[in-house]
């Protein structure tokens, strides 16, 4: 695997580059509300978000449906992102990615079941399922992994247990009924369309443990950059740690996948933005995968929402289609910066 | 000096096959110890053992006893065991572009808790360590961008950070070219720690360690000074090679050759003639 090649802005620069980014957040959050079907002008938005609301319409359109979304996009781009990152440096490879292991297969497969068989209420039955999905997937992969007595394979595990897993999806989909097979189609695609405030509580709720986590452990984490032996020779206990920071990309993956579907890419890419432009060690990879996650999950939403007139576009297909550009634009600014 | 670490009867297997046998010695406080011994000889994995990193392998069984200030070794945990070695390997994993200054901050990784975040001492440490090795001004460069030897003498920095009271060494001058051998084992030297590494030069090995200890198959053949172990007979029989001990005129220190059984006969023939 090439080493990456290094610039990234000095680290004096690195607290003001976060608090732009953290003002950028903001900014984007309450700037992505206006934007959608529903005509919302910004003397609305400012009257229903700062004072008493005068077009009841856009009271309802702004509290009950764009706010929870907004929310939903910003939590759910931190954690893609910083799934990705924790992965990335505990692994120490720079293609890792929630999906990778195993996770949206997973999600994918507890969300067909769910549909074949739990038709009556599906509304807790398909999150739950999938969540089921994506922790029974991550828990096969470690089980490999630790089978195979080699925790660095775990990432060639989860290719292999997502393949396996989707096979067994498409399976079930091909001789299901047309109708689920087609909700479950679009599921995977991605949707933040019909999101509420409480999917928002929840996946904060296992962001902030995530995030804490990660903070407490960040110089152990950072450690691993240097090889295994390296991290052990300084007190880590390596395979606890991975299996540890697995199990909380798991948990963020899987609740966020179960409320929104297939986001691909975003634990990929930002990752790498981050590295470019703060630095590599685990604490500012974290912040700032969760505040460029965030901008960038709300800005998608939003061209996914107000991009055609009478429909939306899934949100997965925008982050896949913008993922692979952005790989194509680094294969071929590495290759220039070789030759 | 007071005796730091004591090793008995110590010996180690890795799926039946023995790596270490029944390896016996002493450290003390501020001895430069070499190992030294040929390809497989064991010279690592007592390196391994001695820092618990057996940990990172599978189907190991380990027998006998490390002692480290009179405790076995196994009755610390892993985090007082990183407090009392620090550990420079032969070669790093760095995929990311880690600064220099990133890996430094990994040596006080040992003495810090969870939610810690770094002061103005550790960051005067740091500063002084980087200084020792001579390489004050590389703070913010890319580490994966120094040559072999800064990177050596920057993980050695690293160690000083760390505080321990014993660094060990794996192979350090691996890849380096002969002014980088010196230098960073002269900087070894003089630290003023306790030190023990793998050495292959027996002629550095020589020069800088003031105790050797010769492995062949697992096994300790010799422990004594330089001019004790790296006598002809014991050299010819581990390395398998014809080998000629002398003293080197500028250093003083021991100084090992080693021929092929031609070579010798055919500079005996020349002087026949």
């Amino acid at each position: 695997m090439n080493k990456e090649s290094v610039n990234k802005a000095p680290s004096s620069k690195t607290p003001a580059i976060l608090f732009t980014l953290a003002a950028l957040v903001i900014v984007s959050a309450i700037a992505s509300i206006t934007f959608g079907p529903a005509n919302i002008g910004v003397n609305d938005l400012m009257s229903c978000l700062f004072s008493s609301c005068q077009n009841q319409v856009a009271n309802v359109v702004i509290w009950q449906v764009r706010i929870p979304r907004v929310l939903v996009a910003l939590v759910a781009g931190m954690g893609l992102a910083i799934a990705g990152a924790i992965l990335q440096n505990t692994t120490r490879n720079p293609l890792a990615d929630p999906y990778l292991f195993g996770i949206v297969s997973g999600a994918g497969l507890g969300a067909t079941i769910a549909n074949i068989s739990l038709v009556d209420n599906l509304t807790i039955a398909l999150p739950l399922a999938a969540f089921l999905g994506a922790l029974f997937s991550v828990v096969i992969v470690v089980f490999i992994a630790k089978v195979l007595q080699h925790m660095e394979q775990l990432l060639l595990a989860g290719v292999a247990v997502s393949f396996m897993l989707g096979s067994i999806t498409q399976f079930i989909l091909y001789f299901g009924e047309p109708f689920a097979t087609n909700r479950v189609i679009f599921w995977l695609m991605g949707s933040l369309a019909r999101v509420e405030i409480s999917n928002f509580y929840v996946i904060s709720g296992v962001l902030i443990i995530a995030i804490a986590t990660v903070i407490a452990l960040h110089r152990q984490i950072d450690a691993l950059l240097l090889g295994d032996e390296s991290a052990a020779s300084l007190g880590v206990d390596v395979d606890k740690l991975r299996l540890l920071m697995l199990a909380i990309c798991a948990a963020l993956t899987a609740t966020i996948v179960a409320y929104c579907g297939g986001i691909g890419f975003v634990g990929l890419m930002i990752p790498h933005i981050v590295r470019q432009l703060i630095g590599v060690t685990t604490l500012k990879l974290i912040i700032g995968s969760a505040l460029i996650g965030a901008i960038f999950l709300i800005w998608v939403d939003v061209v996914a929402r107000s991009s055609l007139p009478e429909a939306e576009i899934p949100i997965g297909i925008i982050t896949s289609a913008l993922g692979s550009l952005f790989f194509l634009f680094i294969m071929y600014r590495s290759r220039q910066s070789n030759l | 000096m007071s005796t730091l670490l004591t090793v008995s009867a110590l010996s180690w297997k890795i799926q039946h096959k023995s790596i270490l046998q029944n390896i016996n010695f002493n450290v003390r406080k501020g001895e430069v110890i070499g190992i030294i011994g040929p390809n497989g000889a064991g010279k690592t994995s007592l390196l391994r053992c001695l820092t618990n990193q057996g940990k990172l392998l599978t189907h190991v069984s380990t027998s006998g006893s490390i002692q480290l200030k009179g405790r076995d070794l196994t009755l610390y945990s892993a985090k007082e065991v990183a407090q009392h070695f620090a550990l420079v390997m032969q070669k790093n994993d760095a995929i990311f572009a880690l600064s220099v200054e990133d890996v430094m901050k990994m040596g006080l990784l040992p003495h810090k808790s969870l939610f810690s975040i770094n002061n103005d001492h550790d960051k005067a440490q740091i500063t002084l360590a980087l200084s020792k090795v001579g390489l004050s001004h590389e703070l913010h460069s890319a580490f994966n961008k120094l040559s072999g030897g800064e990177q050596q003498r920057v993980l050695i920095a690293r160690a000083l950070v760390q505080s321990s009271q014993i660094l060990i060494l794996d192979e350090p001058t691996n890849h380096l070219d002969v002014y980088y051998q010196h230098q960073v084992l002269q900087l070894v030297n003089q630290l003023n720690i306790t030190v023990i590494m793998t050495v292959h030069d027996l002629n550095l090995a020589s020069l800088y360690c003031q105790r050797l200890l010769l492995l062949n198959k697992g096994e300790l053949i010799c422990d004594g000074t330089p001019e004790e172990v790296l006598t002809s007979s014991q050299l010819s029989a581990v390395f398998g090679l014809p080998c000629q001990q002398g003293i080197d005129e500028i250093t003083g220190a021991s100084r090992v050759s080693f021929y092929l059984k031609e070579q010798l006969q055919q500079a005996e023939i020349q002087t026949d003639e």
